[in-house]
């Protein structure tokens, strides 16, 4: 059975902020009117609605039922939620869409990182017999996936350092970061250490945000616009949760998305991806093949700004964004969650 | 079963989490609280569908857009019941009630949502009863605070309320509140 | 564009209780999956895809737990879901399952979905983790009040609720509440928790999990009786607004409405032959009997009255002793479509309805605003054939 063609024909990002003043529902529906406004389908036209966020960083039980008042959801509608970056959730809406009775779907994902701090947060997401206990926080996972990279001879510390350069500096043409600018390597170096071998800037910025993107199957998606992004392929794996049982220099997750998302049909133009660690960059980068000839994060990525349950859907938009412009013609988008890269998503995007 | 030592296994291990979330307060919960505070119930009037919802949440799920202060209006210290439960606590780490307590909603006159999780004094219990017309029972202004005033939800009238009292007047009839009985 | 048909192949529950000490969450959900996946006659190893759902983390106090689990789920390399909806999440999971079939997406998707909730505390859960909770009982209690108001319904009728599922439950060897002596009299003089809602009109607290194997048409084969989910539908709606009618949810009926439509379904209280539905607290059996359309408005309480809905009844609901029995919450809109699915299979054991060929599961959560439904069948054409 020949999959439905879908594509992105609308998006939008919130203001991406280190502290939002205002409420994650407010993202949400300033995000979700601003993609529907941008796609030009109606809101009470969407067939399918999908967000994804996480009640524990959000902060209490049920907290991503309040959401719901951003959607729309009255005339009820057909809708989902999952406990994940917005990304999945547009995966979930391009399943959807594939029983080819309904032509459009919303997506949305969100996101406060600042009322928590990730290190008395996240331990709550290890193994709460085993890791939670030791108090396994973010940063010190990212710092043993980073000592093990350097360890294998793959990367040094002043490759993490050049990933960082690269990125803040493309960040300078986004106006929607946290963090951008140009930074001297030996300066990076020359910090000290947060977690060792990682220092302050290998780390993801603390970041609010939100995000919506608009799906349409081909008939809908070529009356709405001259330009729909395709989705061409799009796939996503886990791995072993222990960090112990994993080769945590690798990602084969991620390298098996994109084989069954069809990163072989084709060479990209453009990635984004979820690092949110410098040397992940470095382990994508192999995991996805992307050689030197690939854009990677001309957005900044997710050191820029990292709006956790956001960050993988905003990769997308970003990538998105370039194809619907014509500045690539073959991009790929990557999400990812857990930690050390255990969850990987791949979402590969084409023009007309 | 116990081991070679004789020590029974280990078959349940406590591991108490304390977490910490600094949120500040939407702004349409600031002007709640302080208009609360000087003995004002603000509510907010959608443009497009008229309706008013309370408390404010700066934004019209209905309509889905975004409303802002000058959409906000006065609504009255005074409405009806429009559905109760009667909680008997149960007993759980970070309970706080230890008496049965009246849980009710109640529809401020000039309001279209309800205000819930109210207590109503003044009466036995028995006689609550929904349509029952109510009245606030207002703390002394020394002694309002922001209790309740969360960013989960959109406000509380606790830190200024402390209950409902009946007024006395004719019970309003099922069928003008039928659709707001939460 | 059509697309494949879904079967239910395989089908597992652990046995629920107030507290599942002899395992961790990676056992429990395992107890499940390996009952389902012997049932199917399958390994994990033949599972393409794993999707799971749960209610909120806050009640086992593990952040995302699927991604914990992956390895005790046999997931690793594959694709792994989370689905959260709240109480219906059961429902929906299986629902985001049946899609991934229909779509040509994987042949073989393994459904999971649990609760561990003796590890935290479910009233704190309930009350978003603070002091003077209300529980699910005390949110839903105004409208149950308001029901019995309009209907007119005798006081009674909850109590034949309460008793009849636990009743049913003896017949289930998986329930969590075992309550041989259960009686109207004993339903009523149990303490108030919820006014008006009696402590024995409620669910209880437990531990469980369910898990079912789905498949395409061609996996079907290999059963010799699949249930097939001819049609599913979600709907949700905001859990508070002016102009809500909470009692009767318009998110339920459009949910129904569009299920029925979606399975042939033209007269749902003649050609259904079994519903589980998920009914916590008493009261919402005459409820979501009328708010799916199954009974005329003011008119399902006395489809309880008359014994319709016992198992030897003319349309009996919740056969396994239903939420009343058994409430891990997270798993039980699940066990809403497995034992609707047992009931088409003829797997249903002591709680077996005879000839069974159409059952109809249902889920609900939050504040009473989150619907998943779904219609099975023990063939393709069981509705019209």
């Amino acid at each position: 059975m020949a999959p439905v063609d879908i594509a992105i024909v609308g998006w939008s990002q919130s203001s991406l902020v280190s502290a939002a003043p205002v409420s994650e529902p407010h993202l949400c529906l300033q995000t979700v009117t601003a993609a529907i406004a941008h796609s030009g389908v109606g809101l009470r036209e969407i067939g399918f609605t999908c967000s994804g966020s996480c009640d524990y960083l959000s902060g209490g039980p049920f907290v991503f039922v309040a959401n719901l008042e951003a959607a729309g959801a009255w005339p009820p509608i057909s809708e989902s939620h999952v406990e994940m970056d917005g990304a999945w959730a547009l995966y979930e809406a391009w399943v959807r869409l594939q029983e080819g009775d309904i032509d459009t779907a919303l997506v949305f994902g969100s996101g406060k990182s600042s009322p928590s701090d990730r290190a008395q947060l996240y331990p709550q997401q290890m193994d709460p017999y085993y890791l939670a206990p030791l108090g396994a926080d973010p940063d010190s996972l990212a710092a043993i996936q980073a000592r093990a990279l350097i360890d294998s001879g793959k990367a040094t510390e002043r490759d993490f350092a050049e990933v960082v350069q690269r990125s803040l500096r493309n960040a300078k043409s986004n106006p929607n970061v946290v963090q951008s600018g140009d930074f001297d390597i030996d300066a990076l170096l020359a910090a000290g250490y947060v977690n060792s071998p990682l220092r302050p800037h290998d780390l993801p910025p603390v970041t609010d945000g939100a995000a919506a993107v608009v799906l349409a199957t081909a008939d809908r998606a070529r009356q709405l616009t001259d330009r729909p992004v395709w989705i061409r392929g799009i796939d996503h794996r886990i791995e072993p949760h222990y960090p112990g049982v994993r080769d945590l220099t690798s990602s084969p997750s991620a390298a098996l998305a994109a084989r069954k998302a069809g990163i072989g049909d084709g060479a990209v133009d453009i990635a984004e991806i979820s690092a949110v660690y410098s040397p992940q960059e470095i382990i994508l980068r192999e995991a996805l093949g992307l050689g030197d000839s690939v854009a990677v994060n001309p957005s900044g990525g997710a050191l820029a700004a990292n709006p956790v349950m956001a960050t993988g859907l905003i990769r997308i938009i970003e990538a998105a964004r370039r194809v619907a412009d014509g500045s690539a013609r073959r991009v790929l988008a990557h999400a990812a969650g857990g930690q050390c890269l255990q969850q990987n998503l791949v979402c590969i995007m084409e023009a007309e | 079963m116990t081991d070679a030592t004789g020590a029974e296994p280990v078959q349940v291990m406590e591991h108490l989490v304390s977490l910490t979330y600094r949120e500040p307060l939407p702004p349409s919960t600031v002007r709640f609280g302080e208009a609360l505070i000087a003995g004002r119930i603000l509510g907010q009037k959608c443009p497009q569908c008229g309706r008013v919802f309370m408390p404010p949440k700066d934004f019209c799920p209905l309509d889905v857009i975004m409303l802002g202060p000058e959409h906000d209006v006065e609504v009255a210290d005074r409405g009806l019941v429009t559905g109760f439960t009667i909680i008997t606590p149960v007993r759980y780490y970070g309970q706080t009630k230890t008496e049965p307590f009246i849980y009710a909603s109640v529809l401020l006159d000039g309001a279209d949502s309800t205000l819930g999780g109210q207590d109503i004094t003044g009466l036995p219990v028995e006689q609550l009863r929904m349509g029952m017309r109510v009245q606030a029972v207002w703390k002394a202004q020394a002694d309002r605070d922001w209790e309740g005033m969360t960013t989960r939800g959109w406000g509380s009238v606790g830190g200024s309320i402390e209950s409902f009292t009946p007024t006395g007047e004719p019970d309003v009839p099922r069928e003008q509140f039928l659709e707001h009985i939460i | 564009m059509s697309s494949e048909p879904c079967a239910i192949i395989g089908i597992g529950q652990t046995k629920h209780s107030k507290a599942r000490v002899d395992v961790s969450e990676a056992g429990l959900v395992r107890e499940a999956a390996l009952r389902a996946l012997e049932d199917a006659q399958l390994t994990f190893k033949d599972i393409d895809a794993v999707v799971v759902g749960k209610a909120p983390d806050a009640f086992e106090g593990v952040m995302q737990p699927e991604l914990f689990l992956a390895d005790a789920l046999g997931a690793s390399g594959k694709p792994l879901l989370r689905v959260h909806t709240a109480g219906s999440v059961g429902g929906s999971t299986v629902i985001v399952g049946s899609h991934l079939v229909e779509a040509g997406i994987h042949e073989r998707v393994l459904v999971v979905a649990y609760e561990k909730q003796s590890d935290g505390n479910a009233q704190w859960g309930l009350g978003g983790g603070r002091g003077g909770s209300i529980g699910a009982g005390g949110a839903f209690a105004p409208f149950i009040r308001a029901y019995m108001e309009r209907s007119h319904a005798p006081e009674y009728i909850g109590w034949m609720v309460a008793v009849k599922d636990r009743l049913n439950a003896l017949k289930n060897p998986y329930a969590h509440l075992r309550i041989e002596d259960i009686s109207l009299e004993k339903v009523k003089e149990s303490p108030m928790l919820w006014d008006p809602l009696h402590f024995l009109e409620s669910c209880p607290s437990s531990d469980g999990a369910c898990a079912m194997v789905l498949t395409n048409a061609a996996g079907a084969r290999s059963v010799p009786n699949p249930a097939w989910i001819l049609a599913s539908a979600v709907r949700s709606e905001m859990g508070q607004f002016p102009g809500r009618d909470a009692v009767r949810p318009r998110a339920g009926v459009e949910c129904a409405h569009d299920v029925y439509e979606r399975a042939g379904i033209t007269n749902p209280r003649q050609q259904i032959d079994v519903a589980e539905i998920y009914v916590p607290f008493s009261w919402y059996e005459p409820m979501w009997l009328e708010g799916h359309d199954i009974a005329e408005l003011g008119e399902g309480w006395k489809m309880t009255d008359r014994g319709d809905t016992e198992i030897t009844g003319s349309f009996p609901v919740n056969p396994s002793g239903g939420v009343l029995s058994s409430n891990p919450i997270g798993a039980s809109g699940m066990l809403r479509m497995a034992e609707a699915a047992l009931q088409v299979r003829g797997a249903a054991g002591e709680h077996q309805v005879d000839g069974a060929r159409v059952s109809l599961g249902q889920a609900y959560g939050g504040n009473a605003q989150y619907f998943a439904m779904a219609v099975m069948g023990a063939s393709l054409d069981a509705v019209s054939g």
